[in-house]
């Protein structure tokens, strides 16, 4: 499906060829390489495995099963199979694939089924949630043409037969009483353990509004700077973020079923261990 | 809008954008390497100036492809032409080429620092004085041309046509230069082979007919190489990144390698053997496979030549499979692995591991072999022989995944003339002590000379440093500086190098992208043509100009060897009374010298299949296509030629003899690749052979005398060499049997991944990063020997020795030492890089020659800053100067590796000494001369060379035959 192919343009830095699709997408002037690098490589980082894996970072256990669904297909996996880009890709040319090899249709849309649920509904809705909430409105607007067609394709396939294996075991956020703090605020960043996105924007207003003095670094600098100044706001603040996502993900049940369900439990558990903290 | 109507929508402009020939999508992906500018914007790219930071200033550039002449890989550059000063920015990849698909290794991007050298060759240039003294004179390129076409033409009317010799280190084309000596009537093209790769090319032939493998490794599930080739080697940008895909993909990689080389850190499996043992190793893997009947029954069956052993060698019994699978299990049975563990000195478990994991690889099994072990030791071409074995025993040949011909993965375009053979043998190149020689005895041509086989009118020497690169480069200098054996020595060089000293001529000939050429390689199962060209004559093309001569483009007075070369042509033969001058004329507009947009213009339009209808879709020629893209793809997904059914048409009164050999009275079709193939033999009627009869069907073979796969050489049994007809393991001379109690094996072949033979002395960012050699030792050795990291050794040799820095390290096997052939540059006075060459002494006594390092490198001023940031002052040893010649008897390779006794520096010894008695040399020499089995006592047929192998210039088939007996071998 070509929208796919075409929106998986804006993932990555804009060129000049990008102004001609986002006028046919009615997405508005292109965005500026600025705003492109605020959105992907300081917020929100396009990769699967950065929400999906145990340790929040890129690559590991969680981009190798996006790869292995490539060899899955006889196909030689890229280098970062798990960049959003080229999942829309990947995923468009499933689609195309089921279209015009009509005597594997049947095999082609299982493998499309499977990657949607497993590999790009897993994680992407949550992620656009969070697009909607800090990016600039060419990419809201993007977010929501996704969001849309990702829809369009939840109705055409119907839901998945299980939870994506991605959700289906991995660990919860880390007690610093027992694990540690670094490892509790490694896996408060690591969406998949603690059921939500923290991004440097969100620190950054978090800060603000708790008057706390931000130190400019990575993400588990800032907070740990916040928890020298003042644990307990920074506590309060982190646990309503987490019941902020617990409603988010309730509201996503209807249409994503035990794909929200697992990050509402995700989420859940973190509030709750924050809250005891 | 709805979902469906966007879609639709960009559905649309998609076709629309896609109909006007332009890029829609920009790239397959552009995360990280992926990201090129889309080619319609070439003419005018807009980049931010890096210098100018961190203001945003804009330059405007055009973008040029021309082919990296770095390495044999031919990957396609991109040159960033500043449209502002005319001067190449920078060059990157070119996303159009098939093989490297806009990825480069370090070597491409360095081509800025050689046309911006600072001690580059400017203008041609004659010596003042001696040869040798290193006094030069500017010439006009008039003066060379007129000289060099009147000593060639003399020699010509004379019937001195044996003294003319062209001799050629990294050629960069395909066969342009053999169709001028073709032209001239001359046999005298002389190559740098048979001190690269044709042992391992060699071993290929006797299987296949052709002397190259064609990998295609990214669709292999074991990749088995007896190489560096990650990182070195012929074709390995193009192959490495491919090995990459499929290790991605999952494959494994076993890595062969006595050192631990950048290539084996990414194995799977790496064993390092013990010089010279592999075919031992890899015949106990096929052995593996022959025991426990895991090799691939029917294809064994259809395609070796099993028949015709069994007929020959075993006429007692019954020609069956049956009783030939016997034969081979008992052929076999002693390569077992504790057989190859004792004599690689590896663990026998690791062995049968890898034959497990190759016996699982079914036809999906690529492997390599170029130069490596098959370039280091006598008999070096079994190991290529013993590896391809595996792969004519898994039928992992020319299938997806296996090893293909490399012909069938190349495609060289019928050119605009052919001269016919030239009507001469020449025996300074092809003596009759080595008929079976893959190429020219050419590291041989001072013995040759020594001998007093004949002498040298004119001597080019093209893109080749003999004297550095062969061994024994002071018997090279030692001839050179003898002007009754060579008369005029001409060195066409973009640069500097050791043998230019000691020449009449230096005359520049221009770098990558400088020049025009034309490339085909075997880097994936496809066929594709790549063209260099001279980037700035393309931007003036672009712009509007018409140009006829390359020098005005190029700096100085640099020239490309094309127009060079059909100059001298015309200007020997000015009247065209000696047939000569025809073979330069312009088609278009007789009586003129042909150009070489005439000359490629006819290519591209004739001879390339589908050429001239995809340049039409854009509206361009050929030839503007080929300038603007450089690359094309002719076909891709070649596959099995061999399993292909002759056609009825060319089967026309067909025989068959006893071994199923199909000839036919029908002539051959016509076929615009002429890439080399071997020319079989006719039947005794003259019918040409046309295929093999495989269970009733004609179908296509493979060019070798018999049409199959030969597991069985008759070609080796009749010249002399019966012992070696089937694969087997030959003891090298560095074997421990060979070997005194206090000598050890040298490793000399390996290069360093970022530098290029003698030809990157003049690319600053390589040498920043590379620039010395020390000598590999294990920390066990180098405990025996007491010497640490940067302790001075001395490494004697046959005939010398050499003083260089030790560095201890477990990355070799124990008791080996290594040290890289790719330093050690030397000059005697100013001319020469400064950035990467020694100056140095020459001291000589009679056969005593030696070498003591006067200076290391140090900064310089210069037009080029960086010059003067020069840190570095080691530059290595050249240890080539050390080793004797070491012809293999059969292939005609130099045989590297080297018994040596390593130890301490003694008191007055320097780094960068060296000391050779080429009293020594010549005997080394005599001692492997003797070991041949030449043409005059073991041709089977009265002829010089058997005529099906191949060999670059082929002289007309009636001077194939043996002189008349009377005659002493060796003299034309």
């Amino acid at each position: 499906m070509e929208l796919f192919r075409a929106l998986a343009l804006f993932a990555e830095s804009p060129v000049e060829e990008s102004a001609r699709v986002a006028e046919a997408l009615e997405l508005g002037a292109p965005p500026a390489s600025s705003e492109y690098t605020e959105t992907f490589l300081f917020q929100l980082y396009p990769y699967a495995s950065v929400y999906l894996g145990a340790e929040g970072m890129m690559g590991g256990e969680a981009r190798d099963r996006v790869a292995g669904f490539w060899r899955a297909l006889s196909l030689t996996p890229p280098a970062e199979p798990d960049h959003l880009s080229l999942m829309l890709a990947l995923y468009a040319e499933l689609v195309e694939r089921e279209e015009r090899d009509a005597s594997a249709s049947e095999r082609w849309r299982h493998a499309r089924k499977a990657f949607l649920w497993e590999h790009l509904l897993s994680w992407l809705p949550v992620y656009l949630r969070k697009l909607d909430e800090i990016a600039a409105p060419f990419y809201r607007r993007w977010g929501e043409t996704l969001k849309a067609a990702l829809a369009e394709e939840i109705e055409a396939l119907g839901q998945p037969q299980q939870l994506p294996l991605a959700l289906r075991a991995t660990a919860t956020l880390a007690d610093p009483r027992e694990q540690g703090t670094e490892e509790f605020l490694q896996s408060l960043l690591a969406p998949a353990r603690s059921g939500m996105i923290i991004t440097r924007a969100d620190l950054v207003r978090a800060g603000r509004r708790l008057g706390l003095g931000l130190r400019l670094g990575e993400r588990k600098f800032i907070l740990t700077a916040y928890f020298n100044q003042n644990s307990q706001a920074i506590l309060e603040w982190l646990s309503a973020e987490a019941a902020r996502w617990q409603q988010h993900h309730r509201q996503s049940q209807e249409t994503l079923g035990t794909i929200a369900a697992a990050w509402l439990e995700k989420s859940a558990r973190a509030a709750k261990l924050l809250e005891e903290l | 809008m709805s979902v469906g109507k966007l879609n639709e929508r960009v559905s649309a402009l998609r076709r629309e954008v896609e109909a006007r020939g332009e890029t829609f999508y920009p790239g397959p992906s552009r995360i990280h390497l992926a990201m090129f500018p889309p080619k319609e914007r070439w003419d005018d790219w807009v980049e931010l100036e890096s210098r100018a930071w961190p203001e945003r200033e804009e330059r405007r550039y055009m973008l040029v492809p021309t082919t990296c002449f770095n390495c044999e890989a031919a990957c396609g550059l991109l040159a960033y032409v500043d449209k502002e000063s005319l001067q190449v920015r920078k060059f990157e990849g070119n996303p159009e080429h098939p093989g490297s698909r806009g990825r480069n290794c370090a070597k491409g991007p360095a081509t800025l620092n050689q046309i911006t050298d600072p001690d580059r060759i400017l203008y041609p240039l004659k010596r003042a004085g001696r040869r040798g003294m290193g006094k030069w004179v500017q010439v006009s390129w008039d003066e060379v041309l007129n000289e060099l076409a009147s000593r060639i033409r003399k020699a010509i009317l004379e019937d001195r046509r044996g003294e003319i010799m062209y001799h050629v280190g990294r050629p960069g084309e395909d066969g342009f230069t053999e169709r001028i000596l073709a032209a001239w009537g001359v046999d005298g093209h002389n190559s740098h082979t048979n001190i690269c790769s044709s042992s391992s090319r060699a071993g290929y032939q006797f299987w296949m007919g052709l002397d190259r493998p064609s990998p295609d490794h990214a669709n292999a599930d074991v990749i088995f190489l007896i190489s560096a080739h990650l990182e070195s080697g012929h074709y390995f940008n193009p192959h490495a990144q491919r090995i990459i895909e499929a290790k991605a993909r999952g494959a494994r990689l076993i890595v062969f390698d006595t050192r631990l080389s950048n290539t084996a850190t990414h194995a799977d499996y790496w064993v390092s053997p013990y010089p010279g043992s592999e075919a031992a190793i890899v015949l106990a893997i096929a052995n593996y496979l022959i025991q426990n009947d895991l090799y691939n029954r029917e294809f064994v069956r259809r395609w070796w030549n099993w028949e015709e052993y069994m007929a020959v060698e075993r006429p007692e019994a019954e020609t069956t499979f049956e009783n030939f699978e016997l034969v081979l299990k008992e052929l076999y049975a002693s390569y077992t692995f504790e057989f190859a563990a004792q004599e690689a000195k590896v663990d026998a478990r690791v062995i049968e591991e890898i034959a497990r994991i190759v016996s699982q690889a079914g036809t999906r099994f690529s492997s390599h072999n170029w130069r490596s072990a098959s370039s280091g030791n006598r008999g070096g071409w079994s190991v290529a022989r013993a590896l391809f074995m595996l792969n004519a025993l898994l039928g992992a040949v020319a299938t997806e995944g296996g090893v293909f011909p490399n012909a069938w993965n190349k495609f060289v375009p019928k050119p605009i003339y052919t001269p016919p053979h030239p009507q001469m043998w020449n025996e300074m190149t092809w003596p009759g002590e080595y008929p079976l020689s893959m190429n020219e005895m050419s590291f041989l041509l001072p013995q040759l000379l020594k001998d007093g086989r004949g002498r040298i009118d004119t001597y080019f020497t093209r893109v080749y440093n003999p004297v550095w690169t062969n061994p024994d480069g002071f018997s090279w200098i030692e001839v050179l500086t003898d002007e009754r054996l060579v008369g005029c020595h001409v060195a066409l060089t973009p640069v500097w190098n050791e043998t230019s000293y000691f020449a009449d001529y230096v005359l520049p000939m221009g770098l990558g992208s400088e020049r025009h050429d034309i490339h085909s390689y075997e880097t994936h199962d496809a066929q594709w043509l790549g063209f260099r060209q001279p980037v700035l004559r393309a931007v003036r093309e672009r712009m509007g100009e018409r140009l006829r001569d390359t020098r005005d483009v190029n700096p100085g007075e640099v020239w490309e060897e094309n127009e060079f070369w059909l100059e001298l042509t015309w200007r020997i033969d000015p009247d065209g009374s000696l047939g000569i001058r025809q073979y330069a004329e312009s088609k278009a507009r007789p009586g003129e010298r042909l150009s070489v947009d005439e000359y490629y213009a006819y290519i591209f339009e004739n001879s390339i299949p589908g050429l001239p209808e995809r340049a039409a879709k854009e509206n361009l020629t050929p030839l503007e296509f080929m300038r603007r893209y450089g690359a094309f793809e002719i076909e891709r997904k070649i596959g099995a030629l061999y399993e292909q059914a002759v056609p009825a048409e060319e089967l026309e009164d067909t025989r068959t003899d006893r071994f199923g050999r199909v000839y036919t009275r029908a002539s051959k079709p016509p076929s615009t690749n002429v890439v080399p193939v071997p020319t079989i033999d006719p039947d005794s009627e003259g019918r040409r052979m046309v295929g093999v009869d495989v269970d009733g069907l004609t179908l296509r073979g493979f060019p070798t005398p018999s049409g199959r796969l030969e597991f069985y050489s008759r070609t080796l049994a009749d010249w002399g060499w019966p012992e070696w007809s089937t694969p087997v393991y030959i003891k090298s001379h560095v074997h421990p049997d060979n070997l005194e109690e206090d000598q050890t094996v040298l490793i000399s072949t390996f290069r360093l991944a970022m530098q290029i033979h003698t030809r990157s002395a003049n690319a600053k960012w390589l040498n920043e990063i590379a620039h010395t050699n020390p000598l590999w030792l294990h920390p066990t050795h180098a405990a025996r020997l007491g010497v640490e990291t940067g302790d001075l050794v001395r490494v004697e040799t046959e005939t010398g020795y050499f003083v260089v820095r030790a560095w201890v390290t477990e990355g070799i096997k124990p008791g080996i030492v290594a040290c890289s052939h790719h330093m050690g540059r030397w000059k005697l006075s100013d001319e020469g890089e400064r950035q990467m060459m020694a100056t140095v002494r020459l001291n000589h006594e009679g056969h005593e020659w030696g070498i003591r390092r006067e200076r290391g490198v140090e900064p310089y001023r210069s037009d080029d800053a960086d010059t003067s940031r020069i840190w570095w002052t080691d530059v290595g040893v050249h240890q080539n100067l050390t080793f004797p010649v070491h012809p293999d008897p059969i292939s005609g390779m130099h045989c590297w590796h080297q018994a040596v006794r390593v130890r301490r520096a003694e008191a007055g010894d320097s780094y960068g000494d060296i000391h050779v008695d080429t009293k020594k040399s010549r005997e080394a020499y005599q001692r492997w001369l003797a070991m041949t089995r030449p043409a005059d006592r073991f041709s089977p047929d009265g002829t010089r060379r058997p005529y099906w192998l191949l060999r670059p210039l082929k002289p007309a088939r009636e001077f194939y035959k043996l002189p008349a007996e009377a005659e002493p071998v060796g003299v034309e």
